[in-house]
């Protein structure tokens, strides 16, 4: 039974279980201006653009390394527990993840150089969150069927629990430059404002009952576990005070973050495009080196230590005198002193999120080109050439994202169709760990001076969006301009 | 023929959005889950050489009462579904003793007592396995205990010494308690 109207709640459970930050139906679409957000070194023809405030840029990825909603919430019958047991419980790896990222394009603006033609500069803000949480399965066992029974024996692995996320601002500058017909390269330096951040992703430690060696069973922890927010404390102050100025003091203190009232860092991106010969083109980019220092409103949650314990023991001779009535509380008190619980401000750096995309091109089908002298491509101008003389292009891409626990990596193949100046299409079939079914289909349209472009990831999954282990959207309108208008 | 090829291409993107369907979902499964860990934990461990049983000129040679909260505490008490206590006497001394446990509640008054009496070695290692809840005792007993008096007797003579190497008596105890956490 298909439900169309419950399309939307699909959807904002799937926004929990999202992953990827791959956008490899925008990557080298230089067609689109927001490609050089992907890689600052995109072949660029425009004289100038500008986005559409608010709207010129807006991507939202939602997905699943493990179960799909319908997995869990079809209406089949099954027991949920069992469901749950088997799917979740069992049938996720401490590999899998839950991730999502969504990216608001504030504004952009670009413009080729009066007196340097041959570069093209763009600068502009959006913001961006990024969270990932990757399946605490060791602890999730631990919750769900305890540490007695089978589980007797079984060291539970605390490392296992492993997140972080953040929300930041992004102000940033780039630079576009034609080294030749060859060559283009660019180099984008970033400003982060960061509204919150946390990040717990380095836990050690294990937590095991075994047969004991006096006593029936001996357990044990060792544990070295850190929690680090920055951000995050006055905005669950405001929550907590729950006035009727809440609302707007989230709104206040939001904006005073998102514009430089925050923890700040620094980063850059770089790429490039270099044409092996006229029809063959590679491209490469780096994106997001940078760091964000995390210095206002830091709240860090320590517990660190190591215990065995068998429950209250009495040995005698030497405890005859032991005359306590308190042994349970004495024994809590044992356990807390050498697995101590610490808080603290101290400040921190995160990293950002560093990905790198790579392309090979191959271009075919030459056609007439509706680009004169006033196009500003600079070089390609001058030397009476134009790269946009080919109908149809193929190629592959490679992603790759550095996550908490290693690199996340996608390959894309793509067919890429122009028509004339006004339509491009881009298809592309995508394999990772999460899909080896995802095929995306993108848009560019270009109505005279206005550029509206549409991107959907993975479309065969919207017969059924509830089964689905990844899906994206990602929309936007431009102006641009390739003469003097 | 672009308008065409722009239908066939746009068409899939926006048809899909726009018809996305879903097979029919059932959210409130949720209410359905039933999640109950079974918390395994030592309890209490005594163990005491003959010699201090036969230094000792009272047949009773160790008793103790002592706070004991977990089994109370406010969360154990809401979420305890059942569970059981299990208990290991191992005694290679030459003297037959009792052992008692006895679960006491805020006023110190008797909720329950576990009696153990054991042979002289050579003997086996004693084992009980107490249950609480459905078809067991009545899970308001450890939900009430809030202290132990445990009571070691030598119910044999003063002078014996049993030929075992290191002789002792030893109790341990443990419990496996399971929770309804949701």
């Amino acid at each position: 039974m298909k439900l169309r109207s419950q399309f939307f709640l699909i959807t904002l459970f799937s926004l929990g279980l999202v992953h990827a930050q791959n956008k490899q139906l925008l990557y080298d679409f230089y067609e689109i201006p927001q490609s050089l957000i992907l890689n600052p070194g995109v072949k660029t023809s425009e004289k100038w653009h500008t986005g559409i405030p608010v709207i010129s840029g807006l991507s939202f990825q939602a997905g699943s390394s493990g179960v799909s909603v319908n997995d869990l919430f079809a209406n089949d019958g099954i027991d949920f527990t069992t469901k749950v047991r088997e799917r979740l419980i069992q049938g996720m790896s401490r590999k899998d993840d839950f991730s999502t990222t969504s990216q608001i394009e504030i504004f952009n603006v670009g413009f080729r150089g009066k007196n340097r033609p041959d570069d093209y500069y763009s600068f502009g803000m959006y913001g961006e969150t990024d969270i990932i949480v990757y399946w605490p399965r060791d602890l999730a066992i631990l919750a769900f069927e305890g540490n007695g029974g089978a589980n007797i024996g079984r060291s539970f692995d605390l490392g296992d629990l492993s997140f972080r996320g953040e929300m930041v601002n992004v102000l940033h500058f780039g630079i576009n430059r034609k080294l030749g017909n060859s060559l283009t390269v660019g180099a984008r330096a970033k400003l982060y404002s960061s509204i919150f951040q946390f990040k717990s992703t380095s836990n050690k430690g294990s937590f095991t009952t075994r047969l004991g060696q006096d006593n029936i069973y001996e357990t044990s922890i060792d544990v070295d576990m850190e929690l680090q927010t920055a951000g995050a404390n006055e905005f669950i102050d405001i929550a907590e005070e729950d006035t009727s100025n809440t609302k707007s003091d989230m709104i206040d203190l939001f904006r005073k973050r998102a514009l430089l009232g925050g923890n700040l860092g620094l980063g850059f991106d770089a790429g490039f495009t270099y044409n092996l010969n006229p029809q063959t083109t590679i491209t490469g980019s780096i994106l997001d080196v940078g760091f964000i220092y995390n210095a206002k409103d830091v709240r860090n949650f320590t517990v660190n230590g190591s215990v065995t314990n068998e429950g209250l023991t009495v040995f005698l001779p030497e405890d005859i005198t032991e005359l306590d009535n308190d042994l349970w509380q004495d024994l809590v008190d044992e356990v807390e002193a050498a697995v101590p619980y610490g808080e603290n401000d101290s400040g921190y750096i995160s990293l950002r999120p560093v990905k790198l995309y790579g392309s090979f091109r191959y271009d075919y089908g030459e056609m007439e080109t509706t680009f004169t002298e006033d196009c500003g491509c600079a070089i390609s101008v001058t030397e009476k050439t134009n790269r946009n003389m080919y109908r149809n292009s193929v190629g592959a891409q490679l992603f790759m994202m550095k996550r908490p626990r290693g690199i996340q990596a996608a390959l894309s193949g793509f067919y890429q169709r122009r028509l004339g100046g006004t339509l491009a299409l881009k298809t592309t079939y995508t394999v990772d760990k999460y899909s080896l079914t995802n095929i995306g289909l993108g848009l560019n349209l270009q109505a005279g001076p206005i550029n509206f472009y549409i991107m959907g990831d993975n479309l065969l999954a919207y017969r059924n969006v509830a089964d689905s282990n990844y899906a994206s959207l990602q929309f936007g309108f431009n102006i641009i301009s390739w003469n003097d208008n | 023929m672009k308008k065409l090829l722009l239908w066939r291409f746009s068409m899939p993107i926006v048809i899909c959005m726009a018809l996305a369907c879903t097979e029919e979902q059932n959210f409130g499964q949720f209410d359905d889950l039933s999640v109950t860990p079974t918390v395994a934990s030592s309890i209490f461990y005594l163990e005491s050489t003959e010699e201090v049983i036969n230094l000792t000129p009272t047949a009773i040679f160790y008793a103790h009462t002592f706070n004991f909260d977990p089994f109370s505490e406010q969360y154990v008490a809401d979420h305890l579904l059942e569970g059981v206590l299990l208990f290991e006497i191992e005694n290679t001394t030459s003297k037959q003793l009792s052992l008692s446990i006895e679960f006491l509640d805020e006023n110190d008054d008797v909720l329950d007592v576990e009696v153990f009496t054991v042979d002289p070695e050579p003997t086996m290692l004693v084992t009980r396995s107490v249950a609480y809840g459905p078809g067991g005792k009545s899970l308001d007993i450890l939900r009430n205990t809030s202290g132990l008096r445990v009571t070691a007797e030598n119910l044999g003579d003063t002078v014996s010494v049993s030929t075992a190497e290191d002789p002792k008596i030893i109790l341990g105890s443990a419990a496996e308690f399971r929770f309804r956490l949701q």
